[in-house]
């Protein structure tokens, strides 16, 4: 697909998004959904400094509350709406970016990654220090009940989200586009090797500001909207680290090097905090990505869609088969089953009682099979379709036992389509050319991880 | 406010004291990325791990927070050589070190403030040893022995960590190291090892440093974060690997920032140490005493 129409294409999933939204009519879920898309904006941001041309940025959330405080000046100053925010917001974070970058980023090396991380702290210094839009004390940003869209009336959090929406299409066309274009090629000569970048006639200097700029820019345009979301804003979590650790955990977990990467890793991780919150504790919450962050860079530092690729390319040479597909499927499916069980298997654990507390040990059990086998599963590694035959078949058992527990229609729904799958998948598993593919070949050597 | 010259002289001895402290708080960071090359940005999060193993065990047993930093070396140096080795096996070896390697570390320091978070809560701890609540004056100094006797252990580890990197024969296997790893591999010695002995001291010095940390502040988990900023200022300032150099640039900024608080308020503080920071990148990225 060309630029502008994947461009349209983005902007008219966004919308659609939104409409199906609105016909939901949840208002939970458009307050949850506003921070998972704002975390795709800022994860595809990030990428583009980070994924593209390998230099990490820390300070994540120093751009994202530069943003957060300049919709807070002009609140106070002189309201503007949203969109002119936005613009204004990006103008600063692309700025201060471009400075910082300057500064570090004609040093090869870790540098610009320390400098982003003194540079949130820095200006939380300010933040904390300029009375008019706050101090430590925070600020109250009194948002609007409701305002007119092209003649609908709108609740302003609905609005706020779609705008958002709208961001995060932008931020993935702008990544993709990046990716196809010179720029992209640029950028990929200095993440592979900077020297030979430079000495190919590759203005590194250059294309490194002009992504740090951009990058800059993104992560302020989704922090302007955030005082209006929020309600209030106070330096200590504006500048928290979590959305540093989420920016940078997103795209590693997702896949760095291609624009769906980050958008994957964003939308998982996303969802998966947002019912860690609500299921267990925010702190607990942190704790999970921090271990996924780490977990994903010494087991999978490729990422899922580097997983997937990696194992495309031994599995199926050439065209994807069905063979291929329906592993990746199984294996898909086992993951992000398993992270969610994790999840709620440690909320069960953590609030309910001894009869219950086995349940969830089980599943927590469970999960971590379920984890293991799709890892073996695509790093082709021998007896992982075993593994998985045993972890989806104990997940049967499971079921049974939640069924058996509570015998509302939902849930029964909900086990049933579980078993169904299961059943499925261990079929799937035990076809002949399936097991193949793991068995032991002369000549082609195991994968190593 | 008026400038008077015990105003003055006092900042100034202030600003050297806490130099001292900072100086034992770099030389961590000066060994694993001055000399080593390893950007870790988790050396803080250690330290605040040493606060706490200091609090904990005052708090429990009484004992000395000093004394407690000296008993607990061992273990972390175990803990950064179990670090290094899964750093090696991980990113070294692979050589992919740049960005998953920085991920990396980051996720771990901020894994040890959530687990320090959930376990002790946001509240700030502090340790009790008799000399704390002390303050000589000499004239017109006045010499408080919270920032004493921390700066003058400061500064009495970094000439025997001097001393071992220049005389004894591990330390200057570790500063080849630096040099030629490949060399080094030529002369049958095996750079993995030194570098993990090398990388275990550097973590090992966070167990004092957090414990004259908890000596000086009161202490909570996140108080980590802003270390960072200076210690890596500290770093570049004084010259990448250089341990003299940590000593100067630590005694640089904390001056600077002892008269920044004295002038213009305490919570300006943490901007110092980035301005610093930028300033040297841009001027003078060698550091003043630079290899």
């Amino acid at each position: 697909m060309r630029a502008p129409a994947f461009f349209a294409a983005a902007i008219g999933t966004a919308i659609l998004i939104f409409i199906v939204g609105c016909l939901i009519g949840n208002d939970y879920l458009f307050f949850a959904g506003y921070t998972v898309v704002q975390f795709v904006v800022l994860a595809s941001a990030w990428n583009i400094l980070g994924g593209y041309c390998g230099y990490v940025n820390f300070g994540t959330a120093a751009f994202f509350a530069l943003g957060a405080y300049t919709s807070v000046f002009f609140h106070k100053t002189f309201p503007l709406p949203i969109p002119v925010l936005l613009a204004i917001a990006a103008l600063v974070s692309g700025l201060v970016g471009l400075g910082t970058g300057y500064l570090t980023l004609r040093l090869r090396g870790a540098f610009f990654s320390i400098a982003t991380l003194a540079l949130a702290v820095v200006l939380q210094t300010f933040v904390v220090n300029w009375d008019y839009v706050g101090g430590s004390r925070g600020a109250y940003v009194i948002r609007p009940n409701s305002v007119g869209v092209f003649g609908f009336e709108l609740d302003y959090v609905r609005y706020l989200c779609l705008i958002m929406l709208l961001l995060a299409a932008v931020a993935v066309a702008i990544a993709r586009t990046i990716e196809r274009s010179k720029l992209g090629y640029g950028f990929a000569t200095i993440r592979d090797d900077e020297l030979a970048a430079e000495a190919s006639g590759v203005p590194t200097l250059k294309l490194k500001l002009i992504a740090t700029t951009l990058s800059g820019a993104l992560m302020g345009m989704a922090g302007a909207p955030f005082p209006y979301y929020i309600g209030y804003v106070e330096p200590a979590s504006t500048f928290g680290l979590p959305y540093a650790v989420n920016s940078i955990a997103m795209p590693l977990i997702g896949g760095t090097t291609i624009w769906f990467g980050p958008l994957i890793g964003s939308i998982l991780l996303g969802v998966l905090t947002q019912l860690a919150t609500v299921t267990i504790s925010s702190a607990v919450n942190l704790l999970l990505v921090g271990a996924l962050l780490v977990g994903f860079v010494i087991v999978a530092p490729n990422g899922l869609v580097g997983l997937v690729q990696q194992f495309l390319r031994i599995a199926s040479p050439g065209r994807p088969d069905v063979r291929s597909t329906g592993l990746v499927a199984v294996a898909g499916f086992g993951f992000i089953v398993g992270l969610f069980d994790v999840v709620f298997n440690l909320a069960a654990l953590l609030a309910s009682d001894v009869s219950g507390e086995a349940i969830a040990t089980a599943g927590l059990v469970l999960a971590a099979l379920w984890l293991v086998s799709s890892y073996g599963l695509m790093t082709i590694r021998r007896g992982s379709p075993l593994l998985a035959t045993v972890a989806f078949g104990l997940s049967i058992l499971l079921a049974v036992v939640h069924i058996w527990i509570d015998r509302s229609l939902g849930n029964v729904a909900l086990w049933g389509v579980g078993v169904a799958v299961a059943i499925g998948a261990i079929w799937f598993l035990q076809r002949r050319h399936v097991q193949e593919l793991y068995q032991p070949r002369l000549g082609q050597p195991e994968v190593a991880a | 406010m008026d400038l008077t010259a015990d105003l003055l002289l006092n900042a100034l001895v202030s600003g050297l004291l806490l130099g001292g402290f900072y100086a034992a708080v770099t030389v961590g960071i000066s060994m694993s990325f001055g000399i080593l090359d390893i950007v870790n940005i988790a050396h803080p999060g250690f330290i605040i791990v040493g606060s706490y193993v200091a609090y904990i065990l005052n708090a429990r047993f009484g004992l000395d927070p000093v004394l407690i930093g000296v008993v607990a070396l061992p273990f972390f140096y175990v803990l950064g050589a179990a670090t290094y080795q899964t750093y090696h096996v991980s990113f070294e070896r692979r050589g992919q070190e740049a960005l998953r390697s920085l991920a990396f570390f980051f996720g771990l320091l901020f894994i040890t403030e959530v687990v320090l978070i959930l376990v002790f809560g946001v509240d700030y701890r502090y340790v009790s040893a008799p000399y704390i609540d002390k303050s000589y004056t000499f004239g017109l100094i006045q010499l408080p022995m919270r920032m004493v006797v921390p700066c003058v252990m400061s500064l009495l580890m970094l000439v025997l960590l001097q001393l071992f990197l220049t005389r004894t024969f591990l330390g200057r296997a570790i500063m080849a190291v630096a040099q030629d790893q490949q060399a080094l591999r030529l002369m049958a010695a095996d750079p993995i090892k030194i570098k993990r002995i090398a990388f275990a001291i550097s973590i090992a010095t966070c167990s004092l440093a957090g414990a004259f940390l908890i000596i000086i502040q009161p202490v909570e988990p996140s108080i980590g974060r802003e270390y960072i900023g200076r210690v890596f200022a500290i770093c570049v300032l004084g010259g990448l690997g250089s341990l003299p150099g940590t000593l100067i640039g630590a005694m640089l900024l904390g001056i600077v920032e002892s008269f920044t608080a004295t002038l213009y308020g305490p919570s300006w503080a943490p901007a110092i140490s980035f301005g610093l920071l930028l300033l040297t990148l841009a001027v003078r990225p060698a550091g003043l005493m630079g290899r």
